[in-house]
């Protein structure tokens, strides 16, 4: 697939007098999966919310789907329309994300916003419940799920309206080990082919599972953008950006060696 | 003498709860309510089978019969009526007469005490010490609104205890309810317990860090801090949900997906109940 999902020029976000995107820069194609990377406070979810147009650039140039991602544009109620029918943001928060009393409800309310009749609606809602293996949760209410169903029915209420761009805010934060392995697996092997897929994300274990290319960012610009595999072997960059630390125990090395990805570590004291 | 450990005073044999094991008792209780309400919505009972909306209609027309009927024998039979069917829902009377029969009695029987005595006419005993005259007609007004009381608080429990709160929701906007109102109650009753849950670890926190029992100030600023909290969070959770839902699509109006399908059954119980209450109303009874 041919064609640009974003392209961000010298980008700046600021809360108050605190800049969370500092001069970003990037261009993202249809069709490919890309991890952002940084610690707390680097400036991901907020840059992931830009590209979900929820907050806009206060400088620099941001384009999605080669339009412009600005507050005039999406004032216009067609720019905003179309623009919620192709992006899809999983937020990393579910409580945010499931609002509606029931699990039904939840899958249904995208496609009833943007405009399916009903008939499509409940064929959509059948195939995603049956898809995500939560037809058993079909009526029952969000608070009463686990963590892991939580994210399943999260992702499956965004997924439902079929976006061409899928971004994920730390789709594997306080997943116990077996629904992370899950959601692994479903973001390798589960998703559309040729959708793009955005994660915000700073488990590093999963990241050559779901993305080719990473981009990393260091309180609010860009510290690297590179094939994954390239990031995750170049240790100095990862931890300069805080993404891995020293180990200041014996077990260091039996840790690292844990994880394969990490062999190239000159010391072997580095880890995740 | 305090327990330090809790906060509990354990002084001349009663256990009195702090404020914040109050305040847990209370959110876990609630919870409890919640969680039971939702199991006997999902039992095979009469009730729980009929579709929402017919049911919203039939038992409102029973309440409307109860509270219009001119006769204690017919107030009694659809008295009877309500625990008829909750006992074929599968409804514990146990249950009823504990979150309902009892409270309301009690409830109602205070405002209604003085209407034994206050009524004009015959005399058909005398209170007891005071030796004041209960009079038949003021027995029967008290039997009245107690038993309106009564008969309308079952009707309502068993609405809300056979049926699935977001349905009770739908069926109120298949009624003509704005679908505005049905969204704000049904995002009320979505946070509601994730901000009980919030209350919950913050008051189950402090408690793990009480080392000695606080005076009476210290409880409420505590009380204070704590409802400060929660409102802060709510704010925050209220701006973070508002963006998730404009990410889908949301542009100010609601849309909601009518579900329910009405079986032969469910019309032949709406006629059942609208044939009770019309004869009652209708026949001046």
């Amino acid at each position: 697939m041919s064609g640009s999902a974003f392209d961000f020029r010298d980008v700046v976000y600021a809360y108050r007098s605190q800049r969370a995107l500092d001069g970003v820069s990037f261009s993202i194609g249809l069709g490919e999966r890309v991890a952002l990377l940084g610690a707390n406070g680097s400036g991901k979810s907020t840059l992931l919310r830009m590209m979900d147009a929820l907050v806009f650039a206060v400088g620099g140039t941001a384009l999605a789907l080669g339009g412009p991602l600005t507050e005039a544009a999406f004032a216009e109620e067609a720019t905003n329309f179309a623009f919620r029918q192709r992006v899809g943001l999983v937020f990393q928060n579910p409580d945010v994300q499931l609002f509606n009393p029931t699990v039904l409800d939840e899958l249904a309310f995208g496609p009833l916003q943007l405009g399916w009749d009903t008939a499509r609606v409940r064929r959509a809602i059948d195939a995603m419940l049956d898809r995500f293996g939560i037809t058993h949760l079909r009526d029952r209410s969000p608070h009463r799920l686990s963590g892991g169903e939580k994210k399943r029915v999260a992702i499956a209420s965004v997924l439902i309206t079929e976006p061409d761009v899928l971004l994920l805010d730390e789709p594997t934060a306080a997943l116990d080990p077996e629904s992370r392995a899950d959601l692994v697996a479903f973001l390798s092997h589960g998703l559309r082919e040729g959708q793009t897929v955005i994660t915000a994300i700073h488990d590093l274990d999963i990241i050559d599972h779901i993305s080719d290319r990473s981009i990393v960012l260091d309180r609010g610009k860009v510290a690297a953008d590179a094939p994954t595999l390239d990031v995750l072997h170049d240790i100095d960059l990862l931890r300069r950006t805080h993404l891995v630390f020293e180990h200041r125990h014996s077990h260091g090395i039996a840790a690292a060696a844990l994880h394969g990805h990490l062999h190239a570590a000159p010391d072997g004291g580095a880890t995740t | 003498m305090e327990d330090p450990a809790y906060g509990v005073c354990t002084c001349r044999g009663k256990k009195r709860r702090g404020l914040l094991e109050s305040l847990i008792f209370g959110l876990i209780g609630a919870d409890t309510h919640s969680l039971e309400a939702e199991t006997t919505s999902a039992l095979p009972g009469l009730l729980q089978g009929v579709d929402p909306r017919l049911k919203l209609v039939s038992l409102l027309a029973l309440i409307v019969a109860a509270v219009s009927t001119q006769r204690l024998t017919v107030l009694a039979a659809l008295f009877l009526l309500a625990v008829g069917l909750a006992v074929v829902s599968q409804i514990r009377l146990a249950r009823l007469v504990r979150q309902v029969w009892i409270g309301v009695f009690l409830f109602s029987g205070v405002i209604v005490l003085p209407a034994l005595v206050l009524v004009p006419g015959e005399t058909i005993a005398h209170l007891p010490l005071f030796g004041w005259p209960i009079t038949l007609q003021g027995l029967r007004s008290a039997s009245f609104v107690i038993g309106r009381a009564e008969t309308a608080a079952t009707l309502s429990l068993l609405l809300v205890l056979t049926t699935p709160w977001p349905h009770v929701l739908k069926a109120l906007r298949s009624l003509g309810m704005p679908a505005a109102v049905v969204a704000i109650l049904g995002m009320t009753h979505r946070y509601i317990f994730v901000l009980m849950q919030s209350a919950l670890q913050m008051a189950e926190a402090r408690q793990s860090r009480l080392m000695a029992p606080l005076d009476g100030p210290a409880r409420r600023r505590l009380m204070l801090t704590m409802i400060g909290m929660l409102l802060s969070r709510t704010l925050t959770l209220g701006t973070e949900v508002h963006a998730a839902m404009i990410a889908r699509g949301y542009r100010g109006e609601v849309r909601l997906l009518d579900e329910f399908r009405t079986r032969p059954s469910d019309w032949a119980f709406l006629l059942a109940t609208l044939a009770v209450a019309a004869t009652i109303l209708g026949g001046r009874l």
